[in-house]
């Protein structure tokens, strides 16, 4: 890191100037303190804190992912109705810990710069929390919270030292919500196939249909070169949730109950051996 | 169509600031498109500086000419971009923004012989050199990419000078360069693009010093050597 410079060979080792000798001595005419290398120097801070900020922003995007992860995790892990209702609060008191903390914390670091230059550092988590909160938001209320809804939940008001409030909102790219999404068909493709286990085929069939509809609409959405690459995973997802749906209808009958319901919830009554299959019809 | 109107308008809505984003870009490419222009007319006009001393000025007050169009056009970008979305759309300008800095430093070089400074450059083109929440500013790293551009050029500009018979100008040259080589060296760079335009300057400097040293061997060298 010092003034040394590239050179090679010396050619003429004899002769008292060689093009190193030349080299050092125009290297060592160079004042050591100069208006060009103040400007280099502001420079230097300049690109230290762009990059000081950006490793900080990825260490908080990846403690949201971690987190994220664990809280789809445990909205899997409800099988019952009992114990989902309380997974459900304890997956939205973690989802509020989240809001207070890390996505806090990347608000307030990108306070004074521009959000997008950063945004590639945070897509990651965002993405993840996108995936576990809709999840969890179907699972509470039947419905996908919305993009605005998010973006009002990212929304802080800081009261500074002096007693003076101010207001501080995370960017949330939209891109990275509909990232989420598509991610979401994954979780909901587990989710039927996890509910097909615990013999709640009703749950199956709306997660199913979630699916459908979501597809339905990443197939309209154009101009966006990352939806569409992963518009193909989306279409997998389809198909494997329609097939399974497939099977628990073909098939759901010559399983005995018994083993389709291992949590055997009392109202769901399987078909038994040789199929009321109208009785499906109707309620499917 | 699908029958949940919810996930409907989830996407709908989407559509809709796909599209307007859509238009955004409309805009700025055709902005681009006329500043990407002006900036290959002044690279043209400056390449007189390789085999015509006398055309130097007059070069340099056309480049100056061409940067007021220029700085119209990046008025009229400022205008296009919503404040907060600088980052968002760069890549848009960011070859042409980065060719100005070339430019803008090279003929104040020519000029006077002094480095542009990130403001001085950010002034001629009109906008800010403040990277702030908002506003459209000139990127630190593209100023520094355009200074790499620069001593590109300038070793070049060295070898035609002393085919020119001005054995001057590659010491004035060295200088110049040895000092951004070594102001360069001061900044920790990522493994970036302007890392790796970074990693070029050191043939431009290899070919600098060949060339002084090609003068100091044969005596061409001023006398008046008093750094």
């Amino acid at each position: 890191m010092s003034g040394r410079y590239h050179h090679r060979g010396n050619r003429n080792k004899n002769s008292n100037q060689t093009l190193s000798s030349v080299a050092r001595e125009t290297a060592i005419s160079l004042p050591a303190d100069s208006p060009v290398l103040a400007i280099f120097r502001a420079a230097a801070l300049k690109l230290n804190d762009r990059q000081d900020r950006h490793e900080r922003l990825v260490k908080l995007s990846r403690d949201i992912t971690i987190e994220s992860k664990r809280i789809i995790f445990l909205l899997h892990s409800a099988i019952t109705k009992e114990s989902q209702e309380k997974t459900l609060k304890e997956a939205d008191e973690r989802f509020q810990k989240l809001i207070k903390g890390p996505i806090r914390s990347i608000g307030l670091e990108l306070e004074n710069s521009p959000a997008y230059l950063h945004s590639r550092a945070v897509t990651a988590g965002f993405q993840e929390y996108i995936e576990a909160r809709t999840l969890y938001s179907l699972m509470a209320t039947k419905q996908i919270i919305t993009f605005p809804e998010v973006v009002k939940e990212f929304s802080y008001t800081i009261q500074s030292e002096d007693g003076e409030e101010r207001t501080v909102v995370t960017m949330l790219p939209e891109i990275d919500y509909m990232l989420g999404l598509t991610d979401l068909t994954g979780e909901l493709m587990r989710k039927a196939i996890n509910s097909i286990s615990s013999g709640d085929s009703d749950e199956c069939f709306q997660a199913c249909q979630v699916v459908r509809d979501m597809y339905t609409g990443f197939l309209g959405i154009t101009g966006n070169r990352l939806l569409g690459k992963k518009l193909s995973v989306t279409r997998a997802n389809v198909a494997k949730v329609e097939m399974a749906v497939y099977a628990l209808r073909v098939r759901g009958g010559e399983a005995p109950p018994t083993l389709l319901l291992p949590a055997a919830p009392s109202e769901w009554e399987g078909p038994t051996s040789t199929g009321n299959f109208s009785d499906d019809e109707g309620y499917y | 169509m699908c029958e949940n109107h919810l996930i409907n308008t989830i996407f709908t809505d989407f559509q809709k600031s796909l599209d307007g984003e859509q238009e955004i870009r409309e805009v700025i490419r055709n902005i681009c498109k006329e500043i990407g222009q002006i900036s290959r007319e002044v690279t043209t006009v400056l390449q007189v500086i390789h085999h015509n001393e006398a055309g130097i000025g007059p070069a340099c007050l056309k480049a100056r000419e061409s940067f007021e169009k220029a700085r119209e056009g990046y008025g009229k970008l400022k205008e296009a971009i919503p404040d907060t979305d600088y980052y968002k759309y760069q890549e848009h300008w960011r070859n042409i923004t980065q060719r100005y800095c070339f430019l803008i430093a090279l003929t104040i070089w020519l000029e006077k012989g002094i480095l542009a400074t990130h403001e001085t450059v950010a002034e001629i083109l009109g906008i800010s050199a403040e990277e702030e929440k908002t506003g459209f500013h000139l990127d630190i790293e593209d100023y520094l990419c355009g200074l790499l551009q620069m001593c590109s050029e300038l070793a070049r500009l060295a070898v035609n000078s002393v085919t020119r018979g001005d054995y001057d100008k590659p010491l004035q040259i060295s200088k110049f360069v040895m000092e951004l080589n070594a102001g360069f060296r001061l900044l920790n760079l990522k493994n970036d693009h302007l890392r790796k335009r970074f990693d070029v300057l050191k043939y431009d400097v290899k070919k600098i010093e060949e060339v002084v040293y090609d003068l100091s061997i044969r005596g061409l060298r001023p006398k008046t050597d008093e750094q």
